[in-house]
C-alpha cells in the first residue's frame, strides 16, 4: 500500500482549472517530485493534501485513512509535515523557537522539544543560527528553517514547497544533498519545483510531471527529461536540441 | 530570572503594604484602579499580545462580571458566589463571541469583537425587564468594615494572579502555541496546532479574569449602567494600557495601567471629557513611535546592545 494516494483530483477556482485529474502515489521513504512551470498546480496540490483547501473531485488517501476532507492540523498529526513557496517564519521567535514549535506536536515539554529541535537543526547544520531572531535570516536559511520545523514533527511524509527555489546554484545543491538522506530518517518526500532540474534528477526517485492542472508524464527522472512530451510543454524544444 | 523572582515578590509585598502607609481612601481608590486594569491589560495581553488577537470587545466579559454579580445577588444568591455567576457567563459569552469572531483574521476580527460588545451593551440597555436598563442595577458590597482597603488589596491579588498566569503561560506549550498563532496562523496549522481551539482557550481565560475585575469595580460603585461596564471606553482603555506599555510582556500591561491611571488622574480635573482625546493621542503615538510598547522597546533595544557587544558566529551559508 502506498503511502500517499492521490486518486484524480481536481480543483477549480473559478474559472481556472488549477488541478485536473491528478493521480499519484508515493511509496514508504521515496523522493518524489512534481515538476512544472509556474501555474502548473503544485502549489494547489500541497494545499489539497495538507488539508489547507479541499478537492472538487477525487480522493487523497494516507496511510490508509482517507484525508480528502481532513483539517491542517489533523493532516500535521497523521505525518504529513510541509513547506510554505513563500516562506512564513514565526518572525519574532527564535530559530530554535520556530523549530521548537514542530517538536511540540510530539511533547509538551520545553526542554524535550528544544532538544528534539537541536537535533533537527544540526541533521540541517543550522546549529550556528539556533539563536538567531528567524526574520533576520537570509532566504537561504529560511528555506531551510521551513524544513526544519516541518521536520521536526517527525513527519512520514514531508511536501516540500519550491525550497530552493530563490537559491544559488551551490546552496540548491548542497540542500539537495541533505534532503537525500531523507530517507535514512524514515521520511518521504514530495517535491514541487519549477527548475533547477539539476537537483530533481540528482535525488527523486520519481518524477511527475504537470502542465496547466493536468498531469503529463511520470517516471524516472532520466526517462521523464527525455519524454518528447514533457520537454515540448515543459521543458522547450531548446533544451531538446542542446541535451538530447 | 531569579532576580526579576526576587523583584516580583518585594514589588507584591509592598504593594500589600500600602494601605498601612497610604491612610486616604481618595489615594488607594487610585491605586484600587491602577491594579484593576494591571489585572485587565494582563488578561487582554493573553488574547491581543501573545496570541495577537486584536479583540476591542473585552468590556463584554468585563460586563457579564458586572451585571452576573448584580443579578445573581437579586435572585438570592449570596455576594461571592454571585462573582462565580459572573465568571462562568463571561465564559459563556468568550466561547460563542470567540466562536463567532475567530473564524476572522485581523481587522474583521477587531471589528467583530466590538460587535458583539456593542450588541451586549444595547441589550442591557434594552432588556429593562432583566438588568434595568439606563436606570441601573444595585450591586452587592464584597466587603464591609474598611471597605476601600479590601478592594484594594482584592485588586493587588487579581493583578498577581494575572501575571502568575501569563508568567505560567508563557513557560508552557500553551504559550507557545498562542505566539506561533500571532505569528502565522498557516504555520501554527502546519505543525498541528488546533488554532481554534487553542484561540478559545485564551480568551475563555481572559475573559474569566476580566470578569472579576467587572465584579470588583462594580462592587465598589455598588451602581451600573449598561452604558460604563459594557461601553466601548472599558474595551478601549483595556487594550490601550497593554498596547501603551508593550504587548506579549508581562511588565507591560503593569507599565501601562501605571501610565495610563496616573495621566487619567492627573488631567481628569483640567480636561473632562477630552480624556478620549488623550487616550486616542496615546495610542496614535504608541502605534506609530512604539509599535513594541514601552516595555517591549525596552527590551529590545537592550537586547540589540547585547548582540551588538557580543557579535553571533555568521550563518553558515556554505553548509554541507
Amino acid at each position: 500500500m502506498p503511502l500517499l494516494e492521490v486518486d484524480r483530483v481536481s480543483k477549480r477556482f473559478g474559472g481556472l482549472r488549477a488541478v485536473s485529474g491528478a493521480s499519484f502515489s508515493i511509496g514508504e521513504k521515496e523522493i518524489v517530485f512534481l515538476v512544472g512551470p509556474n501555474g502548473a498546480g503544485k502549489t494547489t496540490l500541497f494545499n489539497l493534501i495538507t488539508g489547507f483547501i479541499h478537492p472538487d473531485e477525487g480522493r487523497i488517501r494516507f496511510a490508509g485513512t482517507d484525508v480528502t476532507l481532513i483539517t491542517p492540523n489533523r493532516a500535521a498529526r497523521l505525518g504529513i509535515g510541509r513547506t510554505f513557496q513563500i516562506v512564513k517564519p514565526l518572525g519574532s521567535l527564535t530559530v530554535l523557537e520556530n523549530v521548537m514549535l514542530g517538536a511540540f506536536l510530539h511533547t509538551a515539554s520545553r526542554a524535550r522539544a528544544a532538544h528534539d529541535a537541536r537535533e533537527v537543526l544540526a541533521y540541517l547544520r543550522m546549529e550556528a543560527v539556533a539563536a538567531a531572531t528567524a526574520r533576520d535570516l537570509p532566504l537561504a536559511m529560511l528555506k531551510r528553517l521551513e524544513i526544519a520545523r516541518a521536520l521536526a514533527t517527525r513527519p512520514k511524509l514531508i511536501l516540500l514547497d519550491e525550497v530552493v527555489s530563490g537559491l544559488s546554484t551551490a546552496e540548491a545543491m548542497a540542500l539537495a544533498a541533505l534532503l537525500q538522506k531523507l530517507p535514512e530518517r524514515g521520511v518521504a518526500a514530495v517535491g514541487g519545483v519549477e527548475h533547477v532540474m539539476r537537483v530533481v534528477v540528482s535525488i527523486a526517485n520519481r518524477v511527475v510531471v504537470l502542465d496547466h492542472g493536468a498531469q503529463i508524464a511520470e517516471g524516472e527522472p532520466h526517462d521523464v527529461v527525455r519524454m518528447p512530451a514533457v520537454v515540448e510543454a515543459y521543458l522547450g524544444a531548446k533544451f531538446r536540441e542542446r541535451h538530447l | 530570572m531569579t532576580r526579576s523572582h526576587a523583584l516580583a515578590a518585594a514589588a507584591f509585598a509592598g504593594a500589600l503594604l500600602v494601605p498601612f502607609v497610604v491612610r486616604s481612601d481618595y489615594t488607594l481608590q487610585v491605586l484600587f484602579r491602577l491594579f484593576l486594569f494591571s489585572a485587565l491589560g494582563l488578561a487582554w495581553n493573553l488574547v491581543g499580545g501573545y496570541a495577537g488577537q486584536l479583540s476591542l470587545g473585552h468590556s463584554a466579559y468585563f460586563g457579564a462580571g458586572a451585571y452576573g454579580l448584580a443579578l445573581s445577588t437579586r435572585l438570592g444568591l449570596p455576594a461571592w458566589p454571585s462573582v462565580g455567576v459572573g465568571i462562568l457567563v463571561a465564559m459563556l459569552f468568550a466561547l460563542v463571541i470567540g466562536g463567532v469572531s475567530f473564524r476572522l483574521r485581523g481587522p474583521y476580527f477587531a471589528l467583530a469583537t466590538i460587535a458583539c460588545a456593542e450588541i451586549l451593551r444595547l441589550s442591557a440597555k434594552n432588556l429593562t425587564g432583566l438588568t434595568g436598563g439606563d436606570v441601573g442595577a444595585a450591586v452587592p458590597a464584597l466587603f464591609s468594615g474598611q471597605v476601600v482597603r479590601s478592594f484594594y488589596w482584592s485588586a493587588v491579588l487579581l493583578a498577581s494572579l494575572a501575571a502568575a498566569a501569563t508568567l505560567a503561560v508563557t513557560r508552557s506549550r500553551f504559550g507557545y502555541y498562542l505566539m506561533a498563532i500571532r505569528e502565522d496562523e498557516d504555520t501554527a496549522l502546519s505543525v498541528g496546532i488546533d488554532t481554534a481551539k487553542t484561540k478559545l482557550a485564551a480568551l475563555l481565560i481572559s475573559a474569566a479574569l476580566t470578569a472579576v475585575a467587572g465584579s470588583l469595580y462594580a462592587s465598589l460603585f455598588l451602581y451600573i449602567v449598561p452604558d460604563q461596564v459594557f461601553g466601548l471606553d472599558i474595551s478601549n482603555e483595556v487594550a490601550i494600557v497593554a498596547m501603551l506599555g508593550g504587548v506579549g510582556t508581562i511588565a507591560g500591561p503593569i507599565v501601562g495601567a501605571l501610565i495610563l491611571e496616573t495621566a487619567s488622574e492627573l488631567f481628569k480635573n483640567v480636561f473632562l471629557e477630552a480624556h478620549l482625546l488623550i487616550y486616542g493621542g496615546l495610542l496614535v503615538f504608541v502605534v506609530l513611535f512604539l509599535p513594541d510598547g514601552i516595555v517591549g522597546t525596552i527590551v529590545r533595544r537592550r537586547t540589540l546592545a547585547r548582540r551588538r557587544a557580543k557579535p553571533p558566529r555568521a550563518p553558515d551559508h556554505a553548509a554541507a
